[in-house]
């Protein structure tokens, strides 16, 4: 058996008494709540009281049991699949038209990646304007194809297709930008060899660029999923309490999460939503791992 | 030595003025209601000038979670500017403490009706002190009225009759004016409230306890089932709204609604954004909901009781109401300079004897309730399928009862 040098040994401690204050932060600001709210799952706490009586799984059974849950459950799924579907072609289709350095690319990448780094909340506002029934330019845009005026932050399944456009158009920059990084990684030569063979533009990409960044692919569209499971800013803002606001047509995990803890002041229960949404996301996260590693 | 003792006594001087210097703080979960404690506490500062007023007003669903939190805790502010059913938690927890005596029996003298002093009390003793009350009442247009010939409706037929006169539509048919204004969406609990209060002129409630005392759902019967068919057939049958048409105090601020149901904030409101509406305001037929909001004390901060006080002084009630539009409670105050300056208060102070004054019940589920009936009542106003359809109606109001029933279980008020 091989045994490490004295140096090799300090290198190691070295190592890990330079991580350790990262190490003890994560595991008080992440590890140790994680701990806490899954036990907390198992209550039933009103958040005032001292007596935090242990239920076992009720917390869960009734969670699966709770339309309101469910269909929050619902509406994430179909928002966090949703930006993919829309935000994955649409920035791999950019980056594939700016690989090529052009005199306006540098601009065109930071006016695609400007959303990215805008706040939320006032980027939520504009677009809340932007899908005004009455007054805002999208039915404008529409109605230049003929298409009648829309409720789009009334009408349920419009107001979930409004917050996907808007999660969508924030997140494409993020995705362009990776996909830019692997297409430019791509060794010239295989497109030469391409074009030799007489591939077409559309070829090159089916052929050569496609199957290349298929991890990166995967990568950007599982972390996309990941996020998108978390969404609650964009809904908040557009589902505030003003009138005409989509309030409960759009509920999601966190959303009802927030609610449920600290509105209706059932911590237990909130707590069990809070872990079954961790599960999701940590099956969308070893899914991601298993599917990466077999492609490398 | 003599700088040693110099320095001493600086220091000691330098203790004790910071421990004289005192700071009260208030957290409101109503914005507008910040200009009120600035003018409190100018008058306030004049009497006691040792004391520092710190205020903070959010939005009131971000106030709510902040208490929550911070109550439990021990860091909310001194003073908490709260619904009575808010504060029913908190208090029953045991996490605010009940008034001083001389300050429970000043909320139990003739400055406040019964209603008002139930509000603010459990369990024999007073917790709250009443600051002022969201009540409703009808807006309506003036000149829309005035155009179409009509004075204010005093039954419910006449509301769905003059909602069908002053709508306007345009050439497709669709309303661009509404003749009512009905809450049919938004979060929170407020398309609860509002349905209670159309449901209350018919007779019903939310929530009611029954012989037993045992609290029940008291929507799943006939008033529930008029009021439920009046929202559906006002938006699918008689098309006189519709969710996307501007409604509210903006819509009737737009002049995109000729009349709609409201508390007396909106009065301010309108005379900040739309200064040259004419418009008055009436009683409801049968009786309207009025929402207490106290101030409760958390720490033992006599500075905070005195402002508390200050406060309620005649000239700061009369000042709350003529600048920031809410209702004072204390009825020992005449409020007819006020009323005779903004005649459309009318309706808000001058409440007869036989007009129902309703509030909702300090129990702990009660926002959850409402919440949870609202998402299903803004499910069924726009579906067209319950039009003339009285089964369906039921059904719809049997299912949320079963869910209201089934909270109010799990809280133990069963």
């Amino acid at each position: 058996m091989h045994k490490p040098s004295p140096l090799s040994r300090q290198r190691w401690l070295f190592a890990y008494a330079a991580l350790a204050p990262i190490i003890a932060i994560y595991l008080f600001v992440r590890i140790i709540p994680i701990g806490r709210t899954f036990l907390m799952s198992f209550k039933n706490w009103d958040l005032i009281s001292k007596n935090k009586p242990f239920i076992g799984f009720e917390n869960y059974s009734r969670l699966l049991q709770d339309p309101v849950f469910l269909n929050a459950l619902l509406n994430t799924t179909i928002i966090a699949f949703g930006i993919v579907v829309i935000s994955v072609p649409a920035a791999l289709g950019i980056a594939v038209l700016l690989s090529t350095p052009r005199k306006l690319s540098a601009f065109y990448e930071t006016a695609y990646f400007l959303p990215v780094v805008t706040s939320m909340v006032p980027a939520t506002l504009a677009w809340k304007w932007i899908l005004d029934a009455n007054l805002g330019p999208m039915n404008q845009l529409i109605g230049f194809f003929g298409i009648e005026p829309q409720a789009w932050l009334v009408n349920p399944r419009l107001a979930v297709f409004s917050i996907i456009l808007l999660s969508a158009w924030k997140v494409v920059g993020y995705n362009m930008i990776i996909f830019l990084v692997g297409i430019r990684n791509i060794p010239q030569s295989y497109y030469e060899a391409a074009t030799v063979d007489g591939a077409t533009p559309l070829q090159r990409f089916r052929f050569v660029t496609l199957p290349l960044l298929r991890p990166i692919l995967l990568f950007v569209s599982v972390i996309t999923v990941i996020q998108s499971y978390n969404v609650y800013t964009q809904v908040y803002v557009l589902a505030s309490d003003a009138q005409g606001a989509p309030g409960y047509v759009v509920r999601v995990l966190v959303y009802d999460m927030i609610e449920n803890g600290f509105r209706f002041f059932r911590m237990g229960y909130a707590s069990a939503e809070a872990m079954l949404l961790l599960l999701i996301v940590m099956t969308l996260t070893i899914l991601q791992f298993v599917f990466l590693r077999e492609r490398t | 030595m003599r700088k040693i003792l110099t320095l001493l006594a600086t220091t000691l001087l330098l203790t004790l003025s910071s421990a004289l210097a005192q700071t009260v703080t208030i957290w409101s979960g109503y914005p507008e209601m910040e200009a009120f404690y600035n003018h409190v506490a100018e008058g306030f500062n004049e009497e006691y000038p040792d004391v520092t007023v710190e205020i903070l007003t959010q939005p009131l669903r971000d106030f709510e979670r902040k208490v929550t939190v911070a109550l439990p805790g021990g860091s909310a502010a001194d003073i908490l500017e709260i619904s009575s059913s808010f504060a029913a938690r908190m208090v029953q927890g045991g996490l605010i403490p009940a008034l001083p005596e001389d300050m429970q029996d000043f909320v139990r003298s003739d400055a406040y009706n019964d209603f008002f002093v139930e509000n603010a009390s459990f369990d024999g003793d007073v917790y709250g002190v009443p600051l002022f009350r969201g009540q409703g009442a009808l807006f309506y247009n003036t000149d829309m009225f005035a155009e179409a010939g009509l004075t204010p409706p005093t039954t419910m037929e006449e509301y769905v009759d003059y909602a069908n006169q002053l709508t306007v539509r345009d050439d497709a048919g669709n309303p661009v004016r509404s003749g009512w204004s009905l809450r049919l969406s938004g979060g929170g609990s407020g398309v609860a409230e509002k349905f209670w209060t159309i449901m209350h002129q018919f007779g019903g409630s939310i929530v009611e306890q029954d012989a037993d005392g045992n609290w029940v759902a008291g929507y799943n019967n006939e008033a529930g089932q008029q009021a439920l068919q009046l929202y559906v057939n006002l938006i699918n049958k008689d098309n006189t709204l519709t969710p996307e048409l501007k409604g509210d105090a903006e819509g009737f601020e737009l002049g995109t609604t000729a009349m709609f149901i409201r508390e007396s904030w909106v009065i301010g409101d309108i005379a900040s954004k739309a200064p040259d509406l004419n418009y008055a305001t009436a009683l409801l037929p049968r009786g309207t909901i009025a929402l207490p909001v106290n101030l409760y004390v958390t720490s033992d901060n006599q500075a905070a009781y005195d402002f508390v006080m200050h406060a309620l002084k005649p000239e700061n009630q009369l000042w709350l109401v003529e600048n920031v539009g809410w209702l004072p409670n204390r009825q020992d105050v005449d409020y007819t300079p006020v009323v005779e300056t903004i005649p459309q208060l009318d309706a808000f102070l001058n409440i007869p004897e036989d007009h129902v004054l309703f509030t909702v019940p300090p129990i702990s589920p009660i926002d959850e309730v409402q919440t949870r009936l609202a998402e299903r009542l803004v499910k069924a106003y726009t579906d067209a399928s319950l039009v003339d359809n009285p089964d369906g109606i039921a059904k719809v109001l049997e299912d949320a009862a079963k869910e209201t029933n089934q909270i109010l279980e799990r809280a133990g008020l069963q």
